[in-house]
């Protein structure tokens, strides 16, 4: 098992920095985003970003993109993004896939290159476009063709051809079994149900937790707040409007309107519906992490440090508790506690998964017998906790939250004049991600 | 005679051969190493950068092929060429340009003719192997070789472009093409000039295979070594659709159907051309003639035509607008001085993101140049970025690129609200509104931002860029890049030298501009530049016909009638007559009497009526901006009754308007606003479509004669006004009895 806590890694070696970051506006999958490729959306981001700091692309030594959903057509879809985005074809890049917390990956991959003096200036972030998730041929359709290319007579192809059954072409849907767990079978959705289901979280408690999240989106929406982080995009075909705000916050948003919503994963004894839940999102994130003193050289200020990463591994069944166990190595790794961080950015898979992390987080108990501590981690006060929303409102593009989280909290950090942020996930197959950073 | 000429250069030079051997620019070398018999033939012009046929190389050609006529030990001969990415580029066209009579022209055909026909009847099969630009000469020259293979090289283009010079292909082209391809096809190319890629030509059935560009040589020997070794090969079966076989059999196979081709191609040309070009028509008589006749008597018909179009007028302006752009191409910008190296403009900032923003942007990133784009806000910038894209959609749907392609040109366009990212830039173009304290306070507020040395453009089409230039620090980085609208079509760019311009930032623009695809001229700066200011009296002047009562229709008729694309009420409608009627103003004020704007336009002003962009103008338009009839209500609006002019009225019409602009070019190049009557005509050419086979407007002024012109301006001095008062200098030009050109 890693040694976060002890390692040397977060203890010498240069300072990172987040110089600045930027992400698309996020919009719910098959709406205003779908005509536009993760490329597209990424190289969108990235040429905006690299303009926004003034940074020429030579700059750049290395590129790393969070991605989970590999477009057919973009292998290694980093790569595509830095060549288009004008990053010389001489530097390299790579993609990362660890499912929803891919570009927290990216970020402590930036990290590792930085600090191990591998990289002086990595562009890291995540770009994901669900729209654009195919359907696949099943294995014996797939096996029809392979067959029927092979095939030389005519009696050969037919004969190839009569072993068809309708049944081949019923599709598999990639996004569907993206979101199951191979392991243990559950649906993304139906771990979350689990988790509601043990740790007693009434739907009441996840919808009003979902309400709080639309409220204080709008909030952050309509005052502007997000301009600080999102690129506008133009939108094809046309390109005729731009999109410069997520789509997903609703301000009418009622407790009324989500009572109303059936349970999607349990019909008849679940919680958790489509109001509670994430959804199904498009849009890309994009970080410029530098070595201190070449960011110094180059004139640079810092959004914040990175003072530290972890990831922990949990039950594939109970994935939605990966911030507790993550956490707070993350934080043994920075020398802090959970009681230090000033904005705490929980990724809302689920409201109810995110519900069952604060009572883990604040339970001895848990403490104890899973993370083999005396104490409970603490607790997250309501103000620290997500303060401009989180995913349930903006969507959850699984390639590019970990880049997101890590952004806004250092917005909310620099806006509020706040020392120390924490950004952490729950991972779908049963991980959690933690990044603590720090103002400088 | 030329031909004479060079046969005795020829012998001169063969004189001095006794004691230095004249280079030779092919090379027969034995390829027996990959079959018996395989030989291949380099072409490699000596001391040229491209394969052409002048005299002396065909002479060479001439005299090799007679020495292998009898070689029993070649078996076949691959035909390659010795330069990188070219085949052969054509004929030599300095020749043709120096022929003084028809029996001239032919002879040159003939010559040619001869040698070609030598090489199809070369007792052994011979490979055309072509890979790169293979141009006229070099695609009939493939034509007589019994195979042609080609490379899927984007560089390989393969046509017959003559009929843009005035010509039409001389060495067997309009024979053999039809052959090879078809009537109809073959048609296509030698009446537009326009080229086919190495897949295409396959296609057509122009080449018997088309080989990957990498280990394109090897791939052609190996084709000609199975042809050496006598195996048989096949050519491609044509996948026709039935609907071509039953047009080709309908049409190209039998006479009644030929003669209903030839007449609607006819038709199609005189349509288009208005019977000012002879090349189109009598490349249709030729090929209507010559089909199905036997080869001698084919050429022969060929030759003929090419001796008589090789002297005609239009061939010759042709040519020397050819050899002008050619010399664009080699030029700076600034005589006696190069760009350094590195100085090359790589990079863009673009201020304003309006249609002509978003057109500008579009062909940055069409040439690989990123472009950070700015407008004040999203809505602004959106007209930007829809434009960009249209421009690239209209691209995919020619085929002229992949959806693939487009999108990641398109992603060169990065749109912003805000100036960042404009440090990075090396230029920084300015595209916003027309207003002077406008441009100012933008360019004040842009230029401390700028890394040291950057280039700042302005595209200003009427404002002065030494008035804008001395509201920056460093005025010597000012200079003006005039488009012309719409941006991807039109090829010129004016090159606005400023009073503090430095050389450097003149060359950086003059070169970018002939990356994009354009035609850069240097203008000083001054009011109207060069191209408006040439333009607008004539847009004026035909105000004034027009206030006189000439139907609006007729006028542009006769204009069209002339040469030009299009008519001056049409090109109001087209410019917006509220931007002419803003121009016009300019240029009175600083021209005085002599640009008096007619009052006309200010009715149709005060009416809103500001043409193509609010749908109504002189004429009326639809959603999509296409021309649709004269607006009813024109003539009421502007408060005059039409009226068929007399005869001896209308025949003024085109003096009027054209000498106008022949009387203010004088002064321009008197004030050195251009440096060369060849700017004049490649500005009024490339930028407003001034006639290309009248060769431009101070061709066809020294055709019209100065002395003449002189008497006419004097007559409508009296007749018109004192705008038609002729200038000085070309007064004195036309006493001293020169042209502009002499």
């Amino acid at each position: 098992m890693s040694d976060y806590a002890n390692a040397s890694i977060f203890k010498e070696g240069p300072e990172v920095w987040v110089v600045d970051g930027l992400r698309s506006p996020f919009a719910k999958s098959g709406t205003v985003l779908k005509d536009m490729k993760a490329v597209a959306l990424g190289v969108h981001v990235l040429r905006d970003l690299l303009y926004k700091l003034s940074l020429a692309p030579k700059e750049v030594d290395e590129i790393v993109i969070g991605n989970t959903g590999n477009p057919e057509d973009a292998a290694n879809i980093s790569r595509i993004v830095a060549l288009e985005a004008g990053i010389p074809k001489e530097r390299s890049a790579y993609t990362v896939h660890r499912n929803c917390a891919s570009a927290m990956e990216a970020v402590s991959q930036g990290f590792i290159k930085i600090k191990t003096g591998l990289a002086d200036v990595v562009v890291a972030g995540g770009t994901e476009s669900m729209s654009n998730l195919p359907l696949l041929f099943s294995k014996p359709m797939t096996e029809l063709f392979t067959k029927l290319m092979t095939a030389k007579t005519v009696p050969q192809k037919l004969g190839v051809l009569s072993s068809f059954r309708p049944q081949f072409l019923k599709p598999i849907i990639a996004i569907q079994e993206g979101l199951t767990d191979a392991v243990c079978g559950l649906n993304m959705g139906e771990t979350a149900e689990l988790l509601a289901k043990e740790n007693n979280i009434s739907r009441e408690e996840q919808d009003r937790f979902a309400l709080k999240s639309h409220e204080r989106a709008v909030v952050a929406t309509e005052s502007g707040r997000f301009k600080a982080e999102i690129s506008p995009i133009p939108l094809p075909p046309k390109y005729d409007t731009f999109l410069s705000e997520d789509v997903g916050p609703r301000k009418g948003q009622s407790m009324e309107a989500l009572a109303k919503l059936k349970p999607y994963f349990d019909r008849r004894n679940g919680t958790v519906t489509v109001g509670n839940a994430c959804p199904i999102t498009d849009g890309s994130c994009m970080l410029v992490l530098m070595n201190a003193e070449k960011a110094k050289a180059l004139g640079y200020k810092p959004l914040g440090r990175i003072r530290s990463f972890a990831f922990a591994g949990v039950e594939p069944e109970r994935m939605g508790l990966g911030p507790a166990y993550s956490s707070p190595v993350a934080l043994d790794a920075a020398g802090l506690t959970l009681k230090d961080m000033g904005v705490v950015e929980i990724n809302e898979a689920f409201a109810a998964q995110v519900i069952a992390v604060l009572k883990m987080l604040a339970s001895k108990k848990f403490a104890q017998e899973k993370l083999g501590r005396s104490d409970a981690i603490g607790e997250i006060a309501d103000n620290v906790l997500n303060p401009n929303g989180g995913a349930i409102a903006l969507g959850h593009p699984v390639g590019a939250t970990g880049a997101r989280l890590v952004l806004t909290a250092l917005k909310e950090m620099q806006l509020k004049n706040i020392q120390f942020g924490l950004a952490t996930l729950c991972i779908g197959g049963g991980q959690g991600g933690s990044v603590v950073v720090e103002r400088v | 005679m030329e031909i004479t000429t060079n046969r005795r250069e020829a012998e001169h030079r063969g004189k001095q051969a006794t004691m230095k051997p004249e280079p030779s620019s092919f090379r027969l070398v034995d390829k027996s190493d990959l079959a018996k018999g395989l030989f291949a033939l380099y072409f490699d012009l000596a001391g040229e950068k491209v394969n052409k046929f002048n005299p002396d190389t065909m002479m060479e050609l001439d005299g090799l092929l007679e020495s292998m006529k009898t070689r029993d030990d070649i078996k076949a001969l691959v035909f390659l060429s010795g330069k990188e990415n070219i085949f052969i580029a054509g004929a030599d066209i300095t020749y043709i340009q120096a022929v003084k009579e028809a029996s001239e022209g032919e002879r040159l055909a003939k010559q040619g003719q001869s040698v070609l026909q030598k090489l199809e009847r070369m007792p052994f099969p011979v490979v055309a192997a072509v890979n790169g630009a293979c141009m006229g000469g070099g695609t009939e020259l493939a034509l007589c070789c019994k195979y042609i293979v080609v490379s899927d090289a984007p560089g390989t283009k393969i046509g017959l472009p003559e009929v843009n010079l005035g010509l039409l292909p001389g060495w067997g082209g309009t024979v053999r093409l039809p052959e090879r391809i078809g009537l109809q096809a073959a048609l296509d190319f030698i009446l537009t000039g326009k080229t086919m890629d190495g897949p295409k030509a396959l296609k057509l059935g122009y080449a018997d295979a088309c080989f990957s560009r990498y280990g394109f040589e090897a791939k052609a020997l190996g084709f000609g070594a199975r042809v050496a070794r006598g195996e048989k090969i096949s050519r491609p079966a044509r996948k026709k659709p039935l609907a071509a076989t039953v047009t080709s059999a309908l049409l190209e196979e039998n006479p009644i159907g030929r003669a209903v081709l030839f007449m609607q191609a006819r038709k199609m040309i005189l349509a288009r051309t208005r019977g000012h070009y002879p090349a189109p028509l009598k490349i249709l008589d030729v090929m209507s003639k010559s089909y199905g006749k036997p080869r001698g008597k084919a050429l022969e018909i060929e030759s003929k035509a090419f001796g008589e179009l090789s002297f005609s007028d239009v061939s010759k302006r042709l040519i020397e607008l050819f050899f002008a752009t050619e010399k664009v191409k080699k030029q700076t910008g600034v005589s006696g001085a190069r760009l350094q190296p590195g100085e090359q403009i790589q990079s863009a900032g673009l201020l304003g993101a309006g249609v002509m923003g978003g057109g500008i942007a579009q062909l940055l990133a069409h040439k690989g140049i990123p472009v950070r784009m700015k407008d004040i806000d999203l809505k602004g910038l959106a007209i930007g970025t829809s434009a960009a894209t249209r421009l690239f959609s209209d691209l995919v749907k020619k085929r002229k690129m992949t959806r693939r392609e487009a999108d990641i040109r398109f992603a060169l366009i990065s749109p912003t609200t805000d100036y960042s990212g404009f440090g990075r830039a090396d230029l920084v173009i300015e595209a916003i509104v027309e207003n002077m304290d406008v441009k100012k306070k933008v360019l004040q507020e842009v230029e401390p931002l700028l890394r040291e040395g950057a280039t700042i453009a302005t595209n200003t089409s009427s404002l002065s860029v030494s008035g804008m230039a001395s509201a920056c620090a460093h005025p010597e980085n000012v200079v003006g890049m005039h488009f012309f609208n719409p941006v991807h079509r039109m090829p010129l760019v004016e090159v606005i030298r400023a009073e503090k311009t430095s050389d450097r930032a003149v060359m950086r623009i003059f070169e970018l501009s002939k990356r994009l695809g354009k035609t850069p001229i240097v203008v000083r700066d001054g009011a109207g530049f060069l191209v408006n200011r040439l333009l607008m009296p004539y847009l004026n002047e035909a105000s004034y016909i027009m206030s006189e009562g000439a139907p609006i229709e007729e006028l542009d008729e006769a204009v069209l009638d002339f040469g030009l694309p299009m008519g001056p009420a049409h090109l109001l409608d087209e410019i917006g007559i509220d931007v002419a009627v803003k121009v016009a103003k300019i240029l009175h004020e600083a021209f005085g009497v002599r640009a008096e704007p007619c009052k006309l336009n200010d009715r149709l002003v005060a009416s809103k009526l500001y043409g193509k962009k609010t749908g109504q103008g002189f004429y009326v338009y639809d959603s999509r901006g296409r021309k649709q009839n004269l607006n009813p209500e024109i003539y009421k609006t502007l408060g005059i009754k039409p009226s068929a002019p007399s005869k001896a009225r209308k025949a003024d019409w085109i003096p009027r308007m054209t000498y106008l602009m022949i009387n203010e070019a004088a002064l321009c190049l008197a004030e050195e606003i251009v440096m060369e009557p060849l700017d004049v005509d490649l500005g009024m050419i490339m930028g407003t479509g001034f006639p290309p086979f009248r060769g431009g407007l101070l061709r066809y002024a020294d055709t019209v004669g100065l002395k003449n012109i002189v008497t006419k301006l004097e007559e409508f001095e009296k007749k018109f006004g004192p705008r038609f008062k002729p200038t000085a200098p070309l007064v004195d030009r036309a006493r001293q009895g020169k042209s502009f050109y002499s």
